[in-house]
């Protein structure tokens, strides 16, 4: 995608959504490496599902004398969840993969993808490479490194550029896991180590 | 000018000491004013990223400051032409960018970065000409293409210390940390100021009565500037995009050297630049302005095209020999051609901030160009477009320039 590549020019990133919402719940499965069916939804393994907007189960926190305070509060403790934007990801061996910009998302809210900006020097050259859900792990408690891929370098610097679907016919392109371990179920693909 | 600046020493404060003590203060604040503007490069979209930024917000707020940036130009020249103390606005700009770093650095939020990048895009395009103006002054007509290559030559030398300043500062310190160096780096360039203060003072003595500035739209519609600011349009709609998509394609075949090699890929022309500059500058006095600029726009498509060929990642940097080389003629050229036709006019900034103009144009759609090529049809027809664009602008310099070096008196 021409935005991404040198930033100062006019709405140049201005298609990027910040978050897909609609992810193409159709066509969804690009590479066959997606499980196909409902699976994909467990996948993530090391985040619990916090941010749901479960109802109900109205909490006990929220006690600050303020105007009119909504019935329906949840708390979660905070190293329960994180936002992603802007996290740093990194290998196993604890090299700089870049930034999370964006999470694909399919039409039930499932997390699906992560787009890293990959690369580059004080922003010149960077590329945007989106990378299968599950082979990311979350760690929210440990802020030095929230993000760790279980891919290397080697596998992600090649792959063809994340573009949004600026042609809804166009499938999006994902990098799944290494094609040896292409069996890996979708709940324990955590680290190939 | 310096000659009558100089017969005006009645109170015995303009030497030629004096004189070359302002053209060392000029040479610092070159250096130092490329510095903070690496600050402000591309990094900025990785730090607001790291704050959790939207690709969507980033791209507005860099947008935002490119509009400022290509409205300001042509205002701000004609208002640095307006304004006796060249050194005082300089000054002025050099503060709202040390503004400019802090708002990005303290509040990485959507009102501040939006002010902050409009701050920066009126204060760019007022310090390049006040710096123009103030190396004129220096300099002289008649030296000032000598001076123009000393700038180019310490502007570079400070881009490229800006960039591994940076990027070490980034990535041993933190995002955020890169803006606080930035504000940092724009004290420096305040106190290099302090040995140019006195020239508007002396300009004042020397000019009582200023002359009569002719108007504005015949000198931006002279046929001379329009001709170069086309060209200078397609030669920067040529050449913007390839060091991002060279980038790129490191990052592609290249492993965790990648980064250095970009590195090596910004940092090489600044010093083909840093050592060209100075003989490019002597080159257009002694030969005239159409050799240089036409070296300089031929280097641009062979560029391209070795770029469109050349898969190896270390020969890819080497092939920035040829930037280097380009970035030395351009950057000395444009302030040059633009004193040739609007020196005299009392409009210098204004025809300079018309070709700024046109620079912007052709940046702004150099990556949205090259970015259509590489999704088509891939990296090497996107060079091969950019290399045509470049061929494209060196004809045109090559038909159509005129020679605007002043005749000898």
């Amino acid at each position: 995608m021409a935005g991404w590549r040198e930033p100062r020019r006019l709405g140049s990133r201005a298609i990027a959504l910040a978050l897909l919402l609609t992810a193409a719940p159709a066509h969804a499965a690009p590479g066959g490496d997606i499980g196909g069916g409902g699976a994909p939804g467990a996948a993530p393994p090391q985040v619990p599902a916090t941010p749901e907007l479960a109802p109900g189960t109205p909490p006990a926190a929220g006690t600050k004398a303020d105007p009119p305070l909504p019935k329906n509060l949840e708390t979660f403790a905070p190293d329960e969840a994180i936002g992603l934007l802007g996290k740093k990801v990194r290998d196993a061996a604890g090299e700089d993969m870049g930034l999370v910009v964006d999470v694909l998302v399919d039409s039930g809210g499932r997390p699906r993808a992560a787009v890293i900006d990959f690369g580059g020097f004080l922003g010149v050259g960077s590329r945007k490479i989106a990378i299968d859900w599950r082979l990311l792990q979350l760690k929210p408690v440990d802020t030095a490194m929230t993000v760790l891929l279980s891919l290397t370098r080697a596998d992600v610097q090649a792959a063809p550029e994340y573009k949004p679907s600026s042609n809804p016919g166009q499938p999006i392109v994902v990098v799944g896991p290494p094609p040896p371990s292409s069996t890996a179920a979708p709940a324990s693909s955590d680290t190939p180590k | 000018m310096t000659e009558q600046l100089l017969s005006q020493t009645g109170a015995g404060n303009t030497t030629p000491a004096d004189a070359s003590a302002a053209g060392r203060g000029l040479d610092w604040l070159n250096l130092f004013v490329a510095n903070i503007q690496t600050g402000f490069g591309p990094f900025i979209s990785v730090y607001l990223t790291t704050q959790g930024w939207t690709q969507t917000a980033i791209g507005f707020a860099l947008s935002l400051g490119t509009v400022t940036a290509l409205a300001s130009q042509v205002p701000a020249g004609a208002l640095v032409d307006a304004t006796h103390s060249k050194s005082r606005i300089a000054a002025f700009s050099i503060v709202v960018f040390t503004a400019s770093a802090l708002l990005l650095a303290l509040w990485p939020m959507p009102l501040s970065v939006y002010l902050a990048e409009v701050l920066h895009g009126i204060s760019s395009c007022t310090l390049g000409p006040a710096i123009a103006a103030m190396s004129l002054a220096v300099a002289g007509r008649s030296a000032f293409a000598l001076r123009l290559g000393r700038n180019a030559r310490f502007a570079s030398i400070g881009n490229g210390i800006g960039a591994a300043l940076m990027g070490a500062c980034g990535y041993y310190v933190s995002e955020r940390a890169v803006f606080f160096l930035t504000a940092g780096l724009t004290l420096p360039a305040l106190a290099a100021l302090v040995p140019l203060s006195h020239l508007d003072r002396e300009r004042r003595r020397g000019r009582k009565t200023p002359a009569r500035r002719e108007p504005l739209g015949r000198v931006l519609a002279d046929r001379r500037l329009v001709i170069f600011a086309i060209c200078a349009m397609l030669f920067t709609l040529a050449n913007a995009a390839m060091l991002p998509l060279a980038g790129s394609a490191l990052t592609k075949r290249a492993g965790s050297e990648s980064s250095l090699l970009i590195a090596a890929c910004i940092v090489l022309p600044q010093l083909m630049v840093a050592l060209l500059s100075p003989s490019l500058g002597r080159l257009a006095e002694a030969r005239g302005r159409r050799p240089v600029l036409l070296l300089g726009f031929c280097a641009l498509p062979l560029r391209g095209l070795l770029f469109a060929m050349v898969t190896d990642p270390v020969l890819l940097v080497l092939v920035q020999v040829l930037d280097g080389i380009a970035a030395a003629c351009f950057g000395v050229m444009v302030p040059l051609v633009a004193s040739d036709i609007a020196g005299s006019s009392g409009r210098f900034n204004a025809a300079l901030g018309f070709i700024g103009f046109a620079i912007g144009i052709g940046g702004t759609l150099s990556t949205t160009l090259a970015g259509w090529f590489a999704d088509w049809l891939g990296d090497p027809a996107a060079f091969l477009g950019l290399a045509l664009v470049g061929a494209a602008a060196t004809l045109l310099v090559w038909s159509a320039m005129p020679e605007t070096r002043p005749t000898q008196r």
